[in-house]
């Protein structure tokens, strides 16, 4: 869900791939997002080891490094989803999760849906699933990690 | 975490071997996202009949970034040729890396 | 479903309803829609809406279908109602209900969109936004008539016959076989009565 900010952004500290934590927001527009909440509804401790020091549930996209796009764009919405992308810090990277955010999947053919957010934005990792279970998500969660440099 | 069943929902794999090409998966699937080619091969007259020609599987692709995993492919084959298998692990960088060709999507059968 | 239901809503409406799985189905015609709907509300009592919708039936109508609820109330069970009634493809219009059920403003806006009813208001509103479609999309969706045009541009993968690749049909040479016209997916017009051509139709 888009949220609204009532502070001004502010990135609560210095944010690196290079041991501190790494946290990730999540747009939730339809389905995936519920799967997503399921995934990351956890104890820290419950997470794999692959993905190291991270903060799934960060809560707006101005303290996150990764923008998981998890559901459906519709074309009218497509113009808040860039909107939201730009109020991320850079470096800051894009995981597409779910055939809906991949390419549009089964509305692929709809008239108002967008065929895959990478229409609207750079992706760096697609997650396949619909919905992807957790171990999916993890194992695009960890490669997204590979991907921006992080210590193995 | 703990094993999943065999033939639990995550890739489909194709048992090439089983594969007429009949084309129903490809026109069944929501998705439109199975795409074969095949070309016909005529086999010798045997002793009392004519010469038979059948359609030889060439091209087996699934693309995962349309497939919504609803499974009408697998139920439709009427040559079993398709299952699914518990995988889960197969996420990519491009999209275009989500579409697994026929030798990747047999390779998926040994895990179900 | 007691007759005391039945009855009572064919003397508030004027209409016989019919008996449709445990809710009853009034058809009322269009000009006495706005009525139907206050008398379904008071007396009928049927104070919950629960959403307003409409169904193309081509060639020539679009049916309009509001589902109301009476709650239950004093021992009484709930008892629910189907309103429809009928507008002309070539002059959708139909009074707003949005004075008797301020919600069905927001139902009424989807139907406009993705049907192009227009609902005459009494009182002025913005209805004239964009509710779910973007800017500049042209056309009513939900209407039988609407090709989506993604399933027309997309090749379909079931379009080859077992035997046939993509090389073999873009190299225009027929397979071993009889030519014989190409199954069509659902939803999919024919190239000579939908999409781009040389000439006017």
């Amino acid at each position: 869900m888009v949220q609204a900010m009532t502070e001004p952004p502010v990135r609560a500290a210095e944010v690196s791939y290079g041991g501190t934590r790494w946290r990730v927001h999540d747009l939730a527009l339809a389905c995936c997002a519920l799967e997503y909440a399921a995934a990351t509804l956890r104890a820290p401790d419950d997470l794999p080891a692959e993905l190291g020091d991270v903060d799934l549930l960060a809560a707006a996209p101005e303290v996150a490094d990764v923008l998981v796009v998890s559901g459906t764009v519709t074309d009218a919405l497509a113009p808040a989803v860039l909107a939201l992308w730009e109020r991320l810090p850079e470096p800051r990277y894009v995981l597409s999760f779910g055939s809906c955010s991949n390419s549009g999947g089964p509305y692929w053919d709809s008239y108002c849906v967008t065929k895959g957010v990478d229409q609207v934005l750079p992706v760096d990792v697609y997650v396949p699933g619909c919905p992807p279970r957790p171990e999916s998500l993890f194992d695009g969660l960890a490669q997204l990690r590979r991907l921006a440099g992080a210590p193995v | 975490m703990s094993a999943l069943p065999e033939r639990s929902r995550g890739v489909i794999a194709l048992i090439d071997d089983k594969c007429t090409s009949c084309m129903l998966c490809a026109r069944e699937c929501p998705s439109w996202c199975i795409h074969i080619d095949s070309h016909p091969e005529t086999t010798a007259a045997p002793a009392s009949g004519r010469p038979r020609t059948k359609a030889v599987l060439d091209r087996f692709a699934i693309d995962w970034s349309l497939c919504m995993y609803c499974g009408i492919c697998i139920e439709v084959c009427p040559f079993d040729a398709l299952e699914w298998a518990p995988a889960h692990r197969y996420a990519e960088p491009e999209a275009g890396a989500l579409v697994h060709e026929r030798e990747r999507l047999t390779d998926w059968l040994p895990l179900r | 479903m007691t007759k005391s239901w039945s009855d009572a809503v064919a003397g508030g409406l004027g209409v016989e309803p019919v008996d449709e799985f445990g809710t009853l189905r009034a058809d009322v015609a269009p000009d006495r829609w706005l009525t139907a709907v206050r008398a379904a509300r008071d007396p009928l009592g049927c104070r919950f809406f629960d959403w307003l919708t409409a169904v193309d039936e081509p060639p020539d109508t679009l049916r309009l279908v509001c589902h109301l609820a009476r709650p239950p109330r004093d021992g009484a069970q709930m008892r629910r109602l189907l309103l429809r009634t009928t507008v002309a493809r070539t002059e959708p219009v139909l009074a707003s209900v949005s004075d008797v059920f301020a919600g069905a403003g927001w139902h009424e806006r989807e139907v406009r969109e993705m049907f192009g009813v227009e609902f005459t208001r009494s009182a002025d509103a913005s209805s004239a936004d964009r509710l779910l479609l973007p800017a500049g999309f042209e056309g009513h969706p939900l209407r039988k008539d609407f090709v989506l045009a993604s399933r027309v541009a997309a090749p379909w993968p079931g379009a080859k016959e077992p035997g046939e690749s993509d090389a073999l049909l873009a190299s225009g040479l027929a397979s071993g076989r009889a030519p014989r016209r190409r199954v069509r997916p659902p939803g999919v017009p024919a190239p000579e009565d939908w999409g781009p051509s040389d000439e006017p139709r």
